[in-house]
């Protein structure tokens, strides 16, 4: 009972009030970074010719074209694609960050946390190096299956496996533990890394490209690349926001979780299957790009509070418009790894709010 | 990591600077006999024309390419010294010969392609670099975005040559082309004639010290080959990595040890290998043959002036044969 009554301020539909203030303020923010990351980057085009290109290209007006050829491929196949690509990862990002931090209760909980990261990473090297290591097999850079380079589906591949993986051996009687999944999602990513370790040192050449990718990267945006996550990412973001409420109740523990009614071990294995293939989806295309997924659920538990229903929209909405902004950054200081500002500009930013806000305490365990 | 990152970029940035400093454009004496009785006809090509890459990439031009982008310093050398070099739209941030390409536009900025600025060049012909130099990601892009792209990627001198013969069939210049590749021809038989019956020293080429591992010539590499010819039997390392173990080397002895990491790194001299745990074994440092590589830049960047390099190690391996 006690349980319960404790858990119904978290439970209940409320009025959004301050919340939804946040959401309008994020949506705007959103809005904001995208028309400037596609009007800016390291080749001017004007913003006017922006405007007309979009409208010509993609609402089909009728806009007699007055600017070079170049222009309009370089705003429609080159930035439009990675500006959308920024915000759907980072999107998907903070939120399976969000969804991580409430399952496993654990403020260090990032979407990486139990392999994705070492998966995907090890998949992705895979599929750079496989034409250099294994010419025979013939699959090169120029291999494509569904319009996606090996590299995009070895990430995906190697992220999902990986955490079903981790899922399978954590596994005691029916239950997993929240402690044996890290431990054991840390212990397998260890033997993970020492096989992109070893890749690292025999790639040659190839150990550029290695580095942006597990740098992180939206150089590479395509629009088949885009084609292929942001369907897998709408489903892994509707699903997870219809389950608000049971990540609410997760946050009580998984004892009181259960007696609130929740099948607990099946609810943690949904949650983690659905953020795991949000973070693949957006690892297959970026890289591993860190900080987003981590401290965009801190931040805006500070700022709106612990409820998911608020926080996991709010979560997408600032992740993406903060991924945007920080890989529009990377392209005017002339094509950094995206992760660097994400993590250069980001954690002060984060620093500076921990102190402000005296209740450090970041709120998870509710 | 750091140090790794820069082991690839060094031997570029060593080869332009060799290539530089043993800028030879002019013909010289000896061989201006044989050049005189390449094709003095410039022959044409007709467009449209398909071209196989080094990569196997099979590329059709459909007209004389007039803007062209060079993705590598040895591929600008290359249109350059095929009469080109007001052809050229984008250039990278290394290339530094011949000196008309300073006022090229940069499209490859710190190794870094970029692409919104290959684009905005509106190039007719982009000419990439195979081995990730170009990163095989950006070749994929570029060609998918309509951009005829032609990858050289020589694995030994005989393909530079090739590389040559290929790029003036794409810049309707094959009768310069030839002219090149018979003058390259003429020198490298010279120095074949005066090595004819030497010994041939085994010969270690350090390309850098990074992080406790050596890097040197690869096995199969370009570099090895290249001192294959000019006279040495090179100490490989690891076909992949590069990299040799000191135990490798110590078992290997080389005769000669050439320092190419030296023409950038001041700090590396013939008296620093001498005092290196566990260098003093090797017969190269107790007679103290150890060189500096000054021409580092033009033995590593596979243009016209490989030739330059091939001289210069050739010099540096059979001082006696070459005064």
């Amino acid at each position: 009972m006690r349980a319960a009554a404790a858990a119904a301020p978290i439970i209940a539909r409320r009025p959004l009030g301050r919340g939804g203030l946040a959401l309008g303020i994020g949506a705007m923010l959103l809005v904001a970074a995208l028309m400037a990351a596609v009007a800016a980057g390291s080749v001017g085009v004007g913003i006017g010719e922006t405007a007309a290109i979009l409208g010509r290209r993609l609402l089909g007006l009728p806009i007699p074209r007055t600017w070079p050829l170049s222009a309009e491929t370089i705003i429609v196949e080159l930035r439009l694609p990675r500006v959308l690509t920024a915000m759907l990862v980072g999107g998907g990002l903070a939120m399976a960050g969000t969804v991580f931090q409430a399952l496993l209760r654990n403020p260090m909980a990032d979407p990486y946390i139990i392999g994705t990261a070492a998966g995907a990473s090890l998949g992705a090297i895979t599929g750079l190096l496989a034409p250099i290591l294994l010419p025979a097999l013939a699959i090169g850079a120029g291999t494509v299956w569904l319009g996606l380079g090996a590299v995009q589906v070895l990430a995906f591949a190697g992220g999902l496996g990986t955490v079903l993986l981790v899922y399978s051996i954590a596994r005691q009687g029916g239950q997993v533990p929240v402690v044996t999944l890290l431990l054991t999602g840390y212990a397998v990513s260890s033997i993970l890394a020492a096989g992109v370790a070893l890749l690292m040192f025999l790639s040659g050449r190839a150990l550029g490209a290695i580095f942006g990718w597990l740098m992180g990267s939206l150089a590479g945006a395509t629009w088949p690349g885009l084609a292929f996550s942001a369907p897998i990412l709408a489903v892994s973001f509707g699903l997870l926001l219809l389950r608000w409420r049971r990540l609410n109740v997760l946050l009580l523990g998984d004892t009181a979780a259960a007696h609130l009614g929740i099948d607990v071990e099946r609810e943690k294995l949904t949650l983690t299957v659905l953020a795991t293939l949000g973070t693949s989806a957006a690892v297959a295309i970026s890289g591993t790009i860190g900080f987003v997924g981590l401290v965009v659920p801190h931040v805006l538990r500070l700022a709106v509070g612990p409820d998911h229903r608020l926080l996991l929209p709010a979560s997408v909405l600032y992740g993406a418009a903060l991924l945007t902004l920080a890989d529009l950054g990377a392209r005017l200081a002339g094509g950094i790894p995206v992760g660097i500002v994400t993590a250069l500009i980001g954690a002060p930013f984060f620093l500076w709010l921990l102190r402000r806000s005296r209740a450090v305490r970041p709120v998870i365990t509710a | 990591m750091a140090p790794r990152l820069r082991s690839p970029l060094l031997p570029l940035v060593l080869l332009a600077l060799v290539l530089g400093a043993c800028a030879s454009p002019s013909v010289s004496p000896s061989i201006s006999a044989p050049a005189s009785a390449a094709p003095s006809q410039p022959r044409h090509v007709v467009f449209p024309v398909t071209l196989t890459d080094d990569t196997g990439r099979v590329v059709t031009l459909t007209a004389r390419p007039e803007r062209i982008v060079s993705l590598a310093p040895s591929n600008t050398e290359i249109v350059c010294a095929l009469g080109a070099c007001d052809r050229l739209v984008g250039v990278t941030d290394f290339d530094d010969y011949p000196a008309e390409v300073a006022g090229i536009p940069k499209v490859v900025i710190g190794a870094q392609v970029d692409v919104e600025k290959v684009v905005a060049a509106n190039p007719d012909l982009i000419i990439a670099a195979g081995n990730e130099l170009t990163p095989s990601t950006v070749i994929t892009r570029l060609a998918n975005l309509g951009y005829p792209v032609l990858v050289l990627y020589p694995r030994d001198l005989a393909a530079v040559e090739g590389d040559i013969t290929l790029v003036g069939n794409a810049l309707d210049a094959a009768g310069l082309a030839a002219t090149v590749v018979a003058d390259m021809q003429v020198r490298i038989a010279a120095v074949q004639a005066a090595l004819a019956g030497a010994d041939r020293p085994r010969t270690f080429y350090e390309v850098g010290l990074f992080g406790g591992s050596i890097y040197t010539a690869g096995a199969d590499s370009f570099l090895a080959s290249l001192i294959s010819l000019a006279g040495g039997d090179p100490i490989t390392g690891d076909s992949l990595s590069t990299a040799i173990q000191l135990e490798a080397l110590v078992a290997a002895d080389p005769q000669l040890i050439l320092l190419g990491d030296a023409a950038y790194d001041p700090s590396v001299t013939p008296a620093s290998v001498g005092v290196r745990a566990g260098w003093g074994a090797m017969s190269a440092v107790s007679s103290d043959r150890i060189l500096v590589m000054a021409d580092d830049e033009v033995i590593t960047r596979p243009g016209p002036r490989i030739v330059d390099g091939l001289e210069a190690l050739a010099r540096a391996i059979h001082p006696e044969l070459f005064p």
